[in-house]
């Protein structure tokens, strides 16, 4: 049923960012049959787990689970161990290690800092699928100091055309930032202010593309989806600025005006009158 | 999942709704839920309680103007649910679906605090013209504490076709008693255009009156204690600016550059590497899944 689906998608897109874990969960506890359309169509933030062969740490999500297990990138190993957990074929690994590789690089140039995590799997069309995860996070050094997280998602599918590839790119940022306040001023000995307060300004956007790129070789993937990832993230930051910090901002001047409306509207009449009188 | 965990998962969803989008989200429940009798008689207390605490305004009867229903517009010892507009000194019965007033009656104030209760709505009718497009206030004597005022202001702007919406909401208790005046102000702003993004703000604030405001009269103490909310309420907006520029200049930037550090984008053949590529490509021509 679709339409149960869309109800779904469109309750998540009202509620919330900040408790899209625990809305989603309880989605899932009301309609059980519709867990994997759900857990496969509304992003949450990354969880980040450490690789126990290598050491590393990478990112979990739907695309990197195999029942309660997750697959690192590093080792190839899922945790909890699974006999027989769903793994690239030796060819799309080969790819797969590379890719990490080089959003590791990509990673360290944009985010200076984070976690990066690339899985690819095969399509039954003969193609194959991909996700690029990047994940940061900023912890605060006051309480005061704003804390922040950034969790992008890019989805790729691709499908070779001879000497060129189509691909399809569905790429989310989720974007949290948080920040508390509090001031206590002494007015005139006896009057006390106190004043306390939280900001929290988060949420997710999501946008689309298609483009066709050369194929020279099977690393051209990589360096394909690197340039359109890369561009993507170029638009979605500007784009992230300017909602946020933005359009936000402009929505709360649109509930209250700092300056004096009734002042504003008093000058207005005056003007009119007076084009009035000069008219006359 | 039991019908009655069904209902709360439902409610808790209610709850959440961004301004002016409680009939979205009430729709999505019902198709969800899809039993629409399990849902009818349920989720009634979490409309109201969402009703009180986003200060849902009504159209208050033979009146022009709309009033606040909140926990403070609750009309005392009545066998039905009333609730009081203090400005039109009337008190109706308030459907929590349709969102609609009926029956009205006359309802008589308190005859002590009726003069700085109206004081109080005098100034803030003003302060509200002076600050807010499209605002509701409503200032109730409390029930239950003499010589305590709630002074209440609710703006909404609900704008659907270009997916945003948003809410202010600021409460002050003014309290004769202790002289103080405790105030709290929330904003929510959501913005869903291809995604969904949430500002919530929360801020609270407490105060002493000076000497020189309780000993005025009513009219000059309320004029007075209003310049005082309107200095607060328009510092905190200065606040939030300046919120926004530390979360954008601070941590929007350290959580991912503009471009890295040369300033211009990444090579890609570059990074691929040498090594890498010809590994690859030792594995001769595109890639192939399955070969």
């Amino acid at each position: 049923m679709a339409d149960l689906v869309d109800s779904m998608l469109d309750l998540m897109r009202r509620l919330p960012p900040t408790r899209t874990e625990e809305n989603v969960a309880s989605l899932i506890g009301i309609c059980p049959d519709y867990a994997d359309d759900l857990l496969g169509s509304v992003d949450q933030p990354l969880q980040l787990k450490t690789d126990h062969a290598t050491g590393r740490d990478y990112l979990a999500c739907d695309y990197n689970r195999d029942g309660e297990s997750y697959r690192s990138p590093w080792s190839n190993e899922y945790d909890p161990p699974l006999e027989d957990g769903t793994i690239p074929t030796p060819k799309l690994r080969k790819l797969e290690v590379a890719a990490n590789d080089a959003f590791d690089t990509y990673r360290e140039m944009y985010y200076e800092g984070g976690v990066s995590s690339v899985y690819l799997w095969d399509l039954d069309d003969g193609g194959f699928a991909g996700v690029v995860l990047l994940k940061k996070t900023m912890t605060p050094s006051s309480p005061t100091e704003p804390s922040g997280s950034w969790d992008s998602i890019h989805v790729f599918e691709t499908a070779e055309r001879g000497r060129q590839a189509h691909y399809k790119l569905t790429s989310t940022v989720m974007l949290q930032l948080t920040m508390k306040k509090g001031s206590e001023d002494k007015v005139e000995g006896t009057e006390d202010w106190k004043r306390d307060g939280e900001v929290t300004l988060g949420g997710s956007m999501t946008r689309q593309t298609e483009q066709d790129w050369p194929l020279h070789d099977s690393s051209s993937h990589i360096t394909n989806t690197g340039k359109m990832i890369e561009e993507m993230e170029i638009k979605m930051r500007n784009l992230l600025q300017e909602v946020y910090f933005g359009k936000t901002r402009d929505i709360i001047y649109d509930l209250r005006s700092l300056d004096d409306l009734e002042k504003t509207r008093r000058q207005r009449e005056l003007q009119k009158e007076l084009v009035g009188f000069i008219k006359r | 999942m039991e019908p009655h965990e069904r209902v709360q998962a439902a409610c808790d969803f209610l709850l959440q709704s961004p301004p002016g989008e409680i009939n979205d989200v009430l729709n999505d429940v019902r198709n969800i839920i899809s039993d629409d009798n399990l849902l009818e008689e349920g989720v009634i207390p979490a409309l109201k309680k969402y009703n009180l605490a986003q200060f849902i305004t009504v159209e208050v009867p033979e009146t022009n103007h709309q009033s606040i229903i909140s926990e403070a517009a609750r009309l005392e010892g009545e066998e039905q649910e009333r609730w009081v507009d203090p400005r039109s000194k009337q008190s109706f019965a308030f459907d929590h679906i349709t969102l609609e007033a009926s029956d009205p009656q006359p309802f008589e104030p308190n005859e002590g605090s009726e003069p700085f209760r109206v004081a109080l709505e005098k100034a803030s009718l003003n302060y509200l013209l002076a600050h807010f497009h499209d605002g509701v206030t409503s200032v109730f004597a409390s029930q239950a504490i003499t010589n305590q005022f709630i002074l209440q202001i609710v703006a909404n702007k609900y704008n659907p076709t270009n997916f945003w919406s948003g809410r202010w909401r600021s409460e002050y208790i003014v309290d004769l008693n202790e002289h103080t005046v405790k105030g709290t102000m929330l904003v929510n702003v959501h913005y869903y255009e291809q995604g969904n993004v949430q500002l919530s703000t929360t801020h609270s604030i407490s105060f002493s009156l000076p000497p020189a405001i309780v000993t005025a009269s009513p009219e000059s103490a309320g004029t007075k204690i209003l310049a005082l909310i309107e200095s607060e309420e328009a510092k905190y907006q200065n606040s939030l600016n300046d919120t926004y520029h530390e979360m954008s200049e601070k941590t929007f930037k350290s959580l991912r550059r503009a471009l890295p550090m040369t300033r211009s984008k990444l090579d890609w053949e570059k990074v691929l590497g040498y090594k890498l590529g010809a590994e690859l490509s030792s594995s001769k021509g595109a890639f192939t899944p399955g070969s």
